[in-house]
């Protein structure tokens, strides 16, 4: 309990530093913002607790608009993505999956792994811009500016996901 | 009781999920209204000190071009020295009557230098946060200056840290006028280069020359009267048709801002200026 508390916490500290640190200055090809934290809500067990998911998620959240003066932007976005993330999980999983298992290339098969990451990312992002989309003024430009992020930031989390897990 | 658990463990994540995003979208309308959330913005102490250290490790890594800019500016100084030292000598005379007034008017005014710790240029609002804050006697809706010109109002204040709003910033007015002919209009900026901001309403019978210079207005108790925005780039016709629109090339690389300073300056007494536009941090529609 304590260590996946303790692990959780350096992972969510890691990707919030890779995000305010870097990715936040990236401005690929003047719009797109890669948005790789999303991938923590993959390190979630099949037996984690949902309520505690959103938590994290809200505070991973809270921590990246301090930074970027979004206050509320990432968090709630976070926090809906967690609320998917549960179900969906327990709908992905294969049949015959450990109990405590977690989203790995290997225990989830491949394609299904890699659609589980998009779905998240895809949830996330789709929020994170409809919040933006609030004070921003061009609609063509919000769509780009989705579209590129939501693919950089996609890109991103096979890469650390194929990094945690090796080949 | 127990019907009372028992549905809250089955509705318990409904309501930690409406909790938490009602709780982020309060955020969320309460910052776009300006007001202060100085906790969950760069302006708080942790943030703006973790941005300040790696603001300082980009400024690292630039030294060898600051070095090598900064010995061409001192050569050319040196020279312009030289040639000015013997000019002087030329022209010794007693200072006129608008070099006084000039120099009692600036010299009332405390700057509080400031270094930049983040910065954005590419948003529809952008914000600078520097690391000077209450503490440092910064105080909200004072002017921001750097050696180009002007940058922006002082918006929200930390201890140590404050966040400014520039000029980039769609949420900026700044009330400002010609030098040459003293028309004076709101400068806007309407998004995209930041090298580029607009001002409306400069009545059409004014004659606008490409290459005048604008300067604040004075009009308010933000920036003193005369500091440098830019030069009229182009000269446009409004929508309405009635007035010019005119582009300004601004004189600030805010895409390159290091050093700024905070002006604390308190307007003089009103007069006839009671009416006239002032600066501000709010949109007026």
């Amino acid at each position: 309990m304590i260590v996946i508390f303790i692990r959780h916490l350096l992972q969510m500290l890691a990707l919030v530093a890779m995000q305010v640190l870097v990715c936040n200055y990236v401005h690929f090809m003047g719009y797109a913002t890669p948005m790789p934290y999303v991938v923590f809500l993959a390190y979630f067990s099949l037996d984690s607790n949902r309520v505690g998911n959103m938590l994290w998620a809200f505070g991973m959240g809270l921590l990246i608009d301090s930074f970027s003066n979004t206050p509320g932007e990432a968090a709630a976005a976070l926090t809906l993505t967690a609320f998917v993330q549960w179900p969906l999980l327990r709908a992905m999983a294969p049949k015959e999956c450990a109990e405590d298992m977690v989203p790995t290339y290997k225990s989830m098969g491949r394609w299904n792994h890699i659609r589980y990451l998009f779905i998240l990312a895809l949830v996330h992002h789709v929020t994170f811009y409809l919040l933006e989309s609030f004070s921003f003024f061009h609609l063509t430009e919000t769509l780009i500016a989705f579209a590129s992020s939501l693919l950089f930031s996609f890109v991103l989390m096979l890469l650390l996901e194929t990094l945690r897990h090796g080949k | 009781m127990n019907n009372l658990l028992d549905w809250i463990r089955t509705w318990g994540h409904w309501l930690t999920f409406l909790l938490l995003e009602t709780i982020s979208l309060v955020l969320l309308l309460r910052f776009n209204a300006y007001q202060g959330s100085v906790w969950f913005t760069q302006a708080n102490a942790v943030t703006g000190s973790v941005l300040e250290w790696q603001h300082r490790m980009i400024v690292y890594t630039h030294l060898a071009e600051v070095n090598r800019q900064l010995t061409e500016v001192n050569q050319d100084l040196q020279s312009e020295v030289d040639v000015l030292r013997h000019r002087l000598q030329e022209l010794e005379h007693d200072s006129s009557q608008t070099e006084r007034a000039l120099a009692e008017r600036l010299a009332g005014i405390r700057r509080i230098p400031a270094k930049v710790v983040a910065n954005s240029v590419r948003d529809k609002d952008n914000l600078i946060t520097i690391n000077r804050g209450e503490a440092d006697g910064v105080r909200t809706e004072m002017g921001v200056v750097c050696g180009t010109g002007i940058v922006g109002i002082v918006s929200q204040t930390g201890r140590h840290y404050s966040i400014v709003l520039p000029i980039l910033n769609s949420h900026s007015s700044i009330s400002c006028r010609l030098k040459k002919t003293e028309y004076f209009g709101y400068l806007k900026w309407e998004g995209g280069s930041p090298l580029r901001a607009f001002i409306d309403d400069i009545p059409n019978h004014a004659t606008v020359e490409k290459g005048e210079m604008v300067e604040t207005s004075g009009f308010s108790s933000v920036f003193p009267p005369g500091i440098f925005i830019g030069k009229v780039r182009r000269v446009l016709i409004s929508d309405d048709g009635l007035s010019y629109k005119l582009e300004i090339g601004l004189s600030t690389d805010f895409a390159r801002l290091t050093d700024v300073s905070v002006i604390d300056w308190k307007a003089p007494e009103r007069t006839d200026a009671n009416n006239q536009p002032e600066d501000s941090t709010l949109s007026n529609p």
